[in-house]
C-alpha cells in the first residue's frame, strides 16, 4: 500500500511556501531529478494560491494537501470546501494575448503528467495532479542515497 | 520566504531597473506591485527587471508583471524581464511570456 502524507493548511498566504518546501523534499527523497521538482514545486504552488485566489476563504479556513508516493508516481491532491467554481466553464487563457488571469491551472497542466479538476459552485474545488517517476532519475537517487 | 527589491532611476538612459531577490509568490507579489507602480508614479519610463537573483516566481508574481506590461504599455513604455534562471525561464516560455517580455 502506498503512503500517503497530509496536511492541513491553514488558508493563509504565507503558509503556500511551506507546503511547497514539504512536497518537494518529499519528491527528492522519491527520486525525482531536479528539473522534475521544480516542476512540482510550482504546481503544488499554483494549486495552493488557487484556493486562496478563488475560493473566498476567511483566515482559519483549512484546505488538505495529499501526496501519495507510488512506486511510478507521485500523486497530489489539493482539496478544499470553499465556494468552488464551474470547472467546465474553465477556459486556458489566449497567450497571444497577454493577460494576467487564469495562468495557474494552465501552468499545472502543463509541468504535471495527468492533472484533473474538479469543482463545483458551492461544493468545493479538488486539484488530482500526477508526475510519473522516470526509471532512470529514480535509480540515480537511490544510488546517490546509498552513498 | 523572503523578497528584496532594489530599485535604481538610471537618468541617463531614462529607465527604471529593479533587482528581485528571494522568492515571489502569493505571499508577497502584491510587494512587487505596489513598488514597481510607485516608482513609475515618479519616473514613468520603461521598467527593466534583472531576476538574476530570483529563485522562484509563480503565477501571482507573473501576473503583477503582466499587469505592469498592460498598464505601462499604453504610454509606449516597455516592461523587460534580464537574466532569468532556467526554472523561471521554463514559465516564461510555457506562458508564451518569454515572447514580449524578453528582448530577442
Amino acid at each position: 500500500m502506498p503512503d500517503t502524507l497530509t496536511l492541513s493548511v491553514p488558508g493563509k498566504a504565507e503558509y503556500v511556501s511551506t507546503v511547497r518546501l514539504a512536497i518537494s523534499s518529499l519528491a527528492a527523497k522519491s527520486g525525482f531529478d531536479v528539473t522534475a521538482i521544480e516542476d512540482i514545486k510550482v504546481a503544488v504552488s499554483e494549486a495552493c494560491s488557487n484556493i486562496l485566489c478563488h475560493s473566498n476563504i476567511r483566515d482559519e479556513y483549512i484546505y488538505r494537501v495529499e501526496c501519495t508516493i507510488h512506486e511510478n508516481k507521485f500523486e497530489i491532491t489539493v482539496i478544499d470546501d470553499g465556494v468552488g467554481f464551474d470547472a467546465d466553464s474553465y477556459k486556458e487563457p489566449e497567450l497571444g494575448c497577454i493577460q494576467g488571469g487564469g495562468l495557474g491551472i494552465y501552468i499545472i497542466k502543463a509541468l504535471m503528467d495527468d492533472v484533473r479538476v474538479v469543482s463545483n459552485d458551492g461544493a468545493g474545488t479538488v486539484i488530482k495532479m500526477t508526475k510519473n517517476i522516470s526509471h532512470s532519475s529514480a535509480s540515480q537517487a537511490e544510488k546517490h542515497n546509498k552513498r | 520566504m523572503s523578497l528584496s527589491i532594489n530599485g535604481n532611476y538610471d537618468e541617463q538612459k531614462k529607465r527604471w531597473s529593479f533587482d528581485l531577490i528571494g522568492e515571489i509568490d502569493i505571499s508577497n507579489a502584491h510587494q512587487l506591485r505596489k513598488q514597481l507602480e510607485a516608482a513609475y508614479d515618479v519616473h514613468p519610463s520603461d521598467i527593466y527587471l534583472d531576476l538574476d537573483k530570483l529563485n522562484y516566481i509563480d503565477s501571482t508574481g507573473l501576473g503583477v508583471i503582466i499587469g505592469v506590461y498592460g498598464a505601462i504599455r499604453g504610454n509606449e513604455h516597455k516592461t523587460v524581464i534580464l537574466n532569468p534562471k532556467d526554472n523561471v525561464k521554463k514559465l516564461l516560455r510555457i506562458t508564451s511570456l518569454d515572447k514580449v517580455l524578453i528582448e530577442q
